[in-house]
Formats: structure tokens, C-alpha cells, sequence
């Protein structure tokens, strides 16, 4: 098709919208509300161009045969900067103060918003949830929460109320998150352009544990936060910054650092063990795993028949956190109740995870990959120069089963690693299970344990999670991340997350794991040493005590 | 009025012989086009249906009056309901649609019952095997909209989409769909069952400050001073809005074609015409107006959600007196950016009154800052 782009006559590709059009001849139009994978609704108005004299959305408008389009007339610009100005009256010019790299910010520079001319028209109560906090008084209803909550995630936990300048975004009925069905998983505060939406900060709580002399503060830091923290202080995502991360923790003032690959070995001893006892009995099938507290909560508001399907097994760093309280407690001499745990995770919905009833929880605290950073700003650590250190032991050897727990389809190939070794009791020659990598919403494969087929099957984001839950009894094996890429997509990881930087941030820990002498969880030294001292076996009745759960029904309203 | 002639499914019986490309050929030659406001012709609209591929299709019929001022497809459901069932049920029949909708608005629910009546008793005598549903509205204007209108009987919000898709190819439930106002739909049976139908002939709501309001019928193009002299103007009458949407102008000796009302920066619309007598403050007209227009956007897009609210505190500020003349030159700003950047007709005419009024009466507005 042929269009005239600025003046310039081209030729483009009817099928793509002006938006991607212009992006491929070397504009960038400004946008927000616009997001990858969804459907544009053309809400906010900002990426306006002129098409044919009229002022169209550059999202959604696709050309006609000999079209003119105009992206930097004065009118285009005025408009964009007209409808930035209205955002702003309600959003407030605070964060043209706050040093903040949200996308509203960088708006204001790319439209050149200076004058501010309209009064604010609202006031909102924050929604202070467990996990995730709202605050209306920031949102310009671009509605992008509210499509991934519905069409990545399909958890429909909120929408749009109200009409007019009144509209806003809440949970239904006018709940607050904390009482709705709302899984926490935290994808609604990657996508928020303007920080509307953020996790619960428990920041202040750790630095204030940190300066208590009596306390014994111990940090233990998820596998995928070594690929994604480097971000936060300007490294190309998917740089492993392992070493500097461990040194910087310890800079802050954390007694020990631990590491939870060492909890994710553990989960797959009980795990795999699990599956395999399954195998012996003849089900339930399929065993789904349970590392992923945002699909927990998914199960227990939507799919309360899979109850008996669930493993058992508490997440990697409940089982840490516990461990460090009782089998490191004792062995270092130290008294349970002046043991601080905090978990640096990329996940919001931990922060839920640690205070369920259900749950003899090891750990007090839960930061976020961002908080992480913030509090390793606030010690003003300079992380970039800081010399590499190495884990604390006892609890900081892992293997390469352990660091791809951080992407989707890395716990269903640690967990096949070891039950195919302990089960047939012979050495599997080729560890990788490439069929479960990668960004299909869904990776199924077979493997042959004791001549018998095995089907196993990934999945990852909430809409493909219902797809798979819909046809799960084909399976004997699955495993669910809520957050579209597993935990390197976490809602809790750095902003901006998104297709392209997950790919890099999972790249990076697959080589981390091929580069790994051990590569198999029962491998682990520390992991065996915990079984002989203190555990016995998996699935021994310490274990069964201290290592796993129950699941409580919720209601879905 | 021909409005209220009933086609005793003669007109069925015409269409049925016709077959669908005749139906089209047929509306084509007799003019008919869209009432709701657009004036886009019903065979254009229709064609696009036929032609597009599709296990089920539906015909929505548009009752939604919403429009302040409007009122003459309540006067249609209550004196010639037969004769819009038989519309809805050619519209049906026409581009293969076996299910169609009457979307009603919320505040004609006394109208139901009858409706529901003559529903049954048309659909037996036809023998057709369309099934005609009632969708009430729930009060909002937006859903007049015709993609609000999807959304609403979808169970959704009621909250217009980005278009393209045209409901005519992908509408409700994502299937090709016809949207039709209620007089268009009266209008399109009589096409087809009246030799002499008269295509200029339509319907006119005139109230405001006239002695006998009501919905009265003239030919386009009949002068704006005859139609309202029809209606009794009580005292001198200053200027005329064409409803909310279509802004206003002064009263004078104009003959109503669309080519004219542009002229004045106006929109015909849906044949409303409110009578403004000579005491009536147009800004006090734009202040109730844009007060109507900030509570019934329905939030969507940025102009119009937060563009709406703050037209109507510039005009609060005016109107107390406290506005210089950069207010003036913001107000008429922020009405041509809300008319030119919103995503539906909503916010793109809920500034019209606002624009024609700058345009057609400067000095009320002048005034304000003088003092």
C-alpha cells in the first residue's frame, strides 16, 4: 500500500497499524495506554496523528490507499499536549518533583508539557491491600491494569466504575483489593505507566530490624532476582549480578545471606519424592506444583476441585525461611524468636504468602526486586564498584536446577532432573528438557521413568494457566507460574518488564545452569547434609511437618 | 403524518418478493437514510451486512432516546408499533439475521408492555422465525451509541469501542450486525409498502419556549420560522438549539437543509429543535448543558472525561464573574480539542454548543469578562 508518511511517499504494509507503521520508518509517537499483546482501546488519546487533515489514534487506525499522514504538525503536537495537560490535572504535579522514571514523566518531556492550567477534580482513599496498594489520586484511567487483569491474566479482580470525570478503577463493588479475588500477582503494577499502583512497602520495617542490635536480620534472595536486580542500577537486562548483589546485601547490614536455590533444591527433593510416591499409589493425576503463591491463590478462589492435585510442598523460600529458624538456629546456637527472615522476591503475592495462617511461615519480611533496590540505594551502596562475594553457608549452595526455577518450566525440569534419576536409579545423560523452555503459553512433553510415559506440561500468565486447568487430566505432571514468563515476569520484578526482557532475563539463567557443575537438586551437599542431620529422609515426618501445607478454600466474590 | 400509516405487512410481503439485493436496490432508489442522526444511507449499511460471511447475524434496533429534546420514537412506539416490527423484521429477514434486539431506553418502560403485545401478535401473523428481544437501558445516554449499544446487551459497561470494526461486519457478540433508529426502521417498511412514500419527510421534536411542544412532520428544507410558528412560539424566540449535541444558533428565516445548519456551526441531528426565548441567558444554556454532558460521558477517553468536567468549572468561574478573557480563549480550546480528539460522537459533539454559541452569539460571551 502506498501512503505519504511526513511528505514522504512510502510504501507500507495495510495490516499494521500508523502506530507500528511510523515505528518502523523511524518514528516514535508518543503513547500510553497502549500495550503489548491487547487489543488497543484508544483510551488515553495520546498518540494522535493527523490523517487526512483529521486527528486520528495512531494505535488503532490502520491506513487507506494513499492516505496522508502528518505525526509532527502543530496540531498533532497541540492535541497530544492538550490531552497530557487534562491527565495531569487529577494526577497531580507531584511527580514532576519525585525524581521518578515512570512513563507519565517521560510524557511530559516528549509532548514538552510546561503550562498546567486545570484544577484537580477528585480525591480518592487509598486501597491498602496486603500485597498490592492503590492510589486513585495518581491513576488517569489509561485502563491498562484493568486489560491485563482481564485479558493476560483473566482474574477480572478490577474494573472500571462510575461515569464522566467519576470513572475509576476498583475491585468490584467498591471492595478493597485485600477482600476481592484478587490473586496478587502484581502484573497490574508493571503495566501501570503513572505508579497508581505499587506493592506494600516493607522497607521501613526492614531497616528498622536491621538497627536492632538483639536481632539476628537474615537475607535470603530468590534465583531470579541474580538476573533482573542489575537493572535497577543501569545493567542491560539479564546481566547476572550475583556476586554484587550478595556483597551488597551484606553491606546493608544483614547478618547472613542465604540463598534460596538452596530452597528450591529442597522443594524438589520433597517434590520429586512426592511425585514418585504418587506414581507407586496411582495418583491423584496430575500433581500440580506449588511454588507459585499467585497461582495458589488462583486455585483457592477458582479451582477449589484441585484441591487433592496440589503437591504439598511450601514455595522455595518458606521452606528456606523455616529451615534457617529451626535447623540453622540450632546449629548456629541462636533463638528462634531473634531470627529476622526477609526474602528479596520478585513477587508481590510472597508478601501475602508469608502471613497465611496456614503456613508456619519462617519469614517476617518480604522486599520485591524494586524494593530491593530502593533499600540498597537507601544504605547509598555503590553497587556498580562493589567487589563480588560469595553466599554464606550453610544455607548458600545451589545447583543449576535451583536457578531455572526462575523461569517458566524450570521447577517441572529441576523436579524431572532428580525424580528420573531417584526413580529409575540410573544417570540421565542429558539434563536439558528443552521442550518445557521458552514463552509458549503452554509446553507439553513425555519422558519415560520405569517404562512408564510421563506427560508433563507448563504453563505461565492466567490466561493460559485456565486454558491448561481445562484440559489438566491428560497430564500426570504440571507446573503453573501465574506471571506470564514465570518469576522473571514477576510483578514484583524491575520496571518496565515486558516480552523481549524476559526472554533476556530467562537467557541468562539457562546459562547460568548449563554452566553450573551441579545441575541436579539430590546433587546438592548441603541438601544432603540437611537430610542426615536433621531431616531423615524427604517426606519423613519432620519434613512433612516443617516442609509442607495445606490450601484453604476462598470464595470467588 | 405518514410517520404513523401502518404497512399492515404489506411491506414484508414486498421484501420477501424482492429478495435482499432488491430490498437494497429499492431503499437505494427511495433515499432512505439513517434518522438517528447521521443520515447514512440504510442500503450502504445494509450491504456491508449482506456481504459479510457469518453463521448468525442481528438487527438492533436503536430506542435509546436519549437526546435531550427527542421524543419522536416514543411517539412512533406508542402509535405505530406494527408497522417498526415489520421494519425490524425485513431488516432480519433482509440480511439473514435470525435474532434482533430492540435496545429501549430506560425511561420508556411504561411503553413495555404494549410493545411486548405487539411483538407476539406480528411475529405470529408473519410467520417469520425471527425472534425480536426487548433490551432495557439503564439510563446512560452513551448507550445510544451504537458500539455502547453492543457493549450494553453484551453485559458489558455500556461504553462505545474503537471503530473500525464497523458493527456491520463485527458487532455484537462478534458477529455482523445491523444498527437501525426507530424512525429509520418505520421509514424502510414504508419504503417498501407505500408507492407514494415521501423520503423528505421526517419527524420533528420541537419544545422549549413554544405553547404547544410536540413532534410535528415537514419536508427538509422547510424554513426553521414554519416549523416553529407550527409550535406557538410563546414570546419572541432568540435562538434554537438542535438538541445538545447539535449546538444552537439564532432564530431566524433559514430554510432546515444539513447544508445550512453547517453554515451556522450547527448539526441537525435527529430533527430536536429547542426554542430559547429572548430572556434565556445563553450561557446559562451552555452551563445546564455542560453539566448534562460531564455527568453523561461515560469516562473512556481523556478529552472527554476530564475535558467535560473542566469546560463546566471554566464556565462556573465565568459566569461568577471571575473569568478574564484567557478563560474565554481556554473555554473555546478546550472545545475544539474535545470535539476533535474524543473517541466517539459523544465527546466529539458534546462541545457543540459550546463552539456554535461562541460563533453565533460573541457578545453574551464578551460580556462576561466585562465586568
Amino acid at each position: 500500500m502506498k501512503i505519504t508518511l511526513n511528505e514522504k511517499a512510502i510504501e507500507c504494509d495495510g495490516n499494521k497499524t500508523l502506530y507500528d507503521i511510523c515505528k518502523d520508518n523511524g518514528i516514535i509517537i508518543p503513547t500510553l495506554c497502549r500495550q503489548e499483546n491487547i487489543h488497543p482501546e484508544a483510551r488515553c488519546r495520546i498518540c494522535l496523528v493527523e490523517m487526512n487533515g483529521k486527528l486520528v489514534t495512531s494505535c488503532s487506525t490502520y491506513p487507506k490507499e494513499g492516505s496522508k499522514i502528518v505525526t509532527d504538525s502543530e496540531k498533532a503536537k497541540n492535541a497530544r499536549k492538550r490531552n497530557t495537560e487534562l491527565m495531569m490535572a487529577n494526577h497531580g504535579k507531584s511527580c514532576l518533583v519525585e525524581t521518578k522514571s515512570d512513563e507519565l514523566c517521560k510524557l511530559l518531556k516528549e509532548v514538552g508539557l510546561t503550562e498546567f492550567r486545570f484544577d484537580k477534580t477528585k480525591n480518592y482513599k487509598q486501597d491498602l491491600g496486603s500485597s498490592v496498594v492503590r492510589d486513585n489520586n495518581k491513576c488517569i484511567n489509561c485502563g491498562r491494569c484493568v486489560d491485563t487483569c482481564a485479558k493476560i491474566q483473566e482474574i477480572y479482580a478490577i474494573d472500571f466504575a462510575g461515569r464522566g470525570y467519576n470513572e475509576h478503577v476498583t475491585p468490584y463493588f467498591e471492595k478493597n483489593l485485600a477482600s476481592v479475588s484478587c490473586i496478587k500477582c502484581g502484573q497490574c503494577i508493571l503495566n501501570c505507566p503513572v505508579g497508581a499502583i505499587s506493592e506494600r512497602e516493607h522497607i521501613k520495617e526492614v531497616i528498622a530490624a536491621l538497627s536492632d542490635k538483639k536481632k539476628h536480620v537474615i537475607v535470603q534472595i530468590a534465583p531470579s532476582i541474580r538476573a533482573s536486580l542489575g537493572e535497577e542500577f543501569g545493567y542491560a537486562p539479564g546481566t547476572i549480578v550475583t556476586g554484587k548483589m550478595v556483597a551488597a546485601f551484606r553491606k546493608c547490614g544483614f547478618e547472613k545471606v542465604f540463598d534460596v536455590d538452596l530452597g528450591a533444591d529442597m522443594t524438589v527433593m520433597e517434590e520429586a519424592s512426592e511425585f514418585l510416591a504418587r506414581l507407586k499409589k496411582g495418583g491423584p493425576f496430575p500433581m500440580i506444583t506449588t511454588c507459585c503463591p499467585g497461582w495458589i491463590l488462583f486455585m483457592e478462589h477458582f479451582y477449589q476441585d484441585l484441591f487433592n492435585h496440589m503437591s504439598s510442598c511450601k514455595s522455595p523460600h518458606e521452606m528456606l525461611g523455616i529451615l534457617t529458624k529451626t535447623y540453622y538456629a540450632k546449629k548456629a546456637n541462636l533463638s528462634k524468636k531473634n531470627i529476622i527472615v526477609v526474602s528479596i522476591m520478585p513477587c508481590t503475592a510472597k508478601k501475602f504468602e508469608s502471613t497465611r495462617v496456614e503456613l508456619d511461615s519462617g519469614v517476617d519480611f518480604v522486599l520485591t526486586t524494586r524494593e530491593a533496590a530502593k533499600l540498597i540505594k537507601h544504605f547509598n551502596i555503590d553497587f556498580k564498584n562493589i567487589k563480588d562475594e560469595n553466599f554464606d553457608s550453610p544455607l548458600g549452595v545451589s545447583t543449576g536446577a535451583a536457578t531455572i526455577f526462575g523461569a517458566t518450566g524450570g521447577v517441572m525440569e529441576a523436579a524431572l532432573r532428580t525424580a528420573y534419576e531417584i526413580g529409575t536409579k540410573q544417570k540421565l545423560e542429558n539434563p536439558d528438557f528443552k521442550v518445557i523452555r521458552g514463552m509458549d503459553g503452554i509446553k507439553k512433553g513425555k519422558v519415560t521413568i520405569n517404562g512408564r510415559e510421563i506427560k508433563f506440561a507448563a504453563a505461565h500468565g492466567g490466561a493460559n494457566v485456565r486454558k491448561l486447568i481445562e484440559e489438566c487430566h491428560d497430564y500426570h505432571f504440571i507446573e503453573i507460574m501465574a506471571c506470564p514468563g514465570g518469576c522473571v515476569g514477576g510483578g514484583g520484578q524491575p520496571i518496565p518488564t515486558n516480552t523481549e526482557i524476559i526472554k533476556k532475563r530467562a537467557a541468562a539463567l539457562y546459562s547460568s545452569d548449563s554452566k553450573d557443575k551441579l545441575r541436579k537438586s539430590h546433587e546438592n551437599p548441603v541438601v544432603k547434609q540437611i537430610y542426615k542431620e536433621y531431616l531423615d529422609y524427604p517426606l519423613s515426618k519432620k519434613a512433612e511437618k516443617l516442609l509442607h501445607t495445606k490450601y484453604k478454600k476462598r470464595s470467588q466474590f | 403524518m405518514q410517520i404513523i400509516k401502518k404497512t399492515q405487512l404489506k411491506a414484508l410481503k414486498v421484501a420477501r418478493t424482492l429478495g435482499p439485493l432488491g430490498v437494497i436496490e429499492t431503499l437505494n432508489k427511495k433515499r432512505v437514510v439513517g434518522r438517528g442522526g447521521a443520515s447514512f444511507p440504510v442500503s450502504d449499511k445494509w450491504k456491508y451486512a449482506i456481504e459479510t460471511k457469518s453463521d448468525k447475524k442481528y438487527v438492533i434496533c436503536n430506542a435509546d432516546e436519549g437526546e435531550p429534546g427527542t421524543f419522536k420514537d416514543k411517539l412512533i412506539l406508542i402509535k405505530n408499533p406494527e408497522t417498526l416490527i415489520e421494519g425490524i423484521i425485513i431488516a432480519a429477514e433482509t440480511i439473514g439475521a435470525s435474532e434482533a434486539f430492540i435496545y429501549l431506553r430506560g425511561e420508556y418502560e411504561g411503553l413495555l408492555k404494549n410493545l411486548r403485545t405487539e411483538i407476539s401478535s406480528i411475529i405470529k401473523k408473519s410467520k417469520t422465525n425471527v425472534s425480536i428481544k426487548i433490551v432495557m437501558g439503564a439510563g446512560a445516554y452513551i448507550c445510544g451509541e451504537e458500539t455502547a449499544i453492543i457493549k450494553s446487551i453484551q453485559g458489558f459497561r455500556g461504553q462505545p469501542y474503537f471503530k473500525p470494526p464497523f458493527p456491520p461486519v463485527e458487532g455484537l457478540f462478534g458477529k455482523p450486525t445491523v444498527i437501525n433508529n426507530v424512525e429509520t426502521l418505520v421509514n424502510i417498511a414504508q419504503a417498501l409498502g407505500f408507492s407514494d412514500y415521501d423520503p423528505d419527510l421526517r419527524l420533528f421534536s420541537v419544545s422549549g419556549s413554544v405553547k404547544k411542544p410536540g413532534v410535528y412532520e415537514f419536508k427538509v428544507g422547510t424554513k426553521l420560522t414554519e416549523v416553529v410558528k407550527k409550535a406557538e412560539p410563546a414570546g419572541k424566540p432568540k435562538a434554537v438549539y438542535f438538541g445538545c449535541f447539535g449546538g444552537c444558533m439564532e432564530y431566524k428565516d433559514m430554510e432546515l437543509t444539513p447544508e445550512n445548519i453547517c453554515k451556522e456551526e450547527c448539526i441537525h441531528g435527529a430533527g430536536t429543535i429547542i426554542v430559547v426565548g429572548e430572556k434565556t441567558s445563553i450561557i446559562d444554556m451552555a452551563y445546564i448543558i455542560s453539566k448534562f454532558y460531564t455527568f453523561e460521558s461515560c469516562g473512556k477517553c481523556t478529552p472527554c472525561r476530564e475535558g467535560t468536567i473542566q469546560i463546566l468549572l471554566l464556565l462556573k468561574k465565568l459566569r461568577a464573574g471571575k473569568g478574564e478573557k484567557k478563560d474565554l480563549e481556554l473555554l473555546k480550546e478546550l472545545a475544539m480539542h474535545i470535539k476533535e480528539t474524543s473517541l466517539c460522537g459523544l465527546g466529539q459533539s458534546s462541545t457543540n454548543h459550546i463552539i456554535s454559541a461562541m460563533h453565533n452569539f460573541p457578545d453574551e460571551f464578551e460580556e462576561l469578562i466585562k465586568r
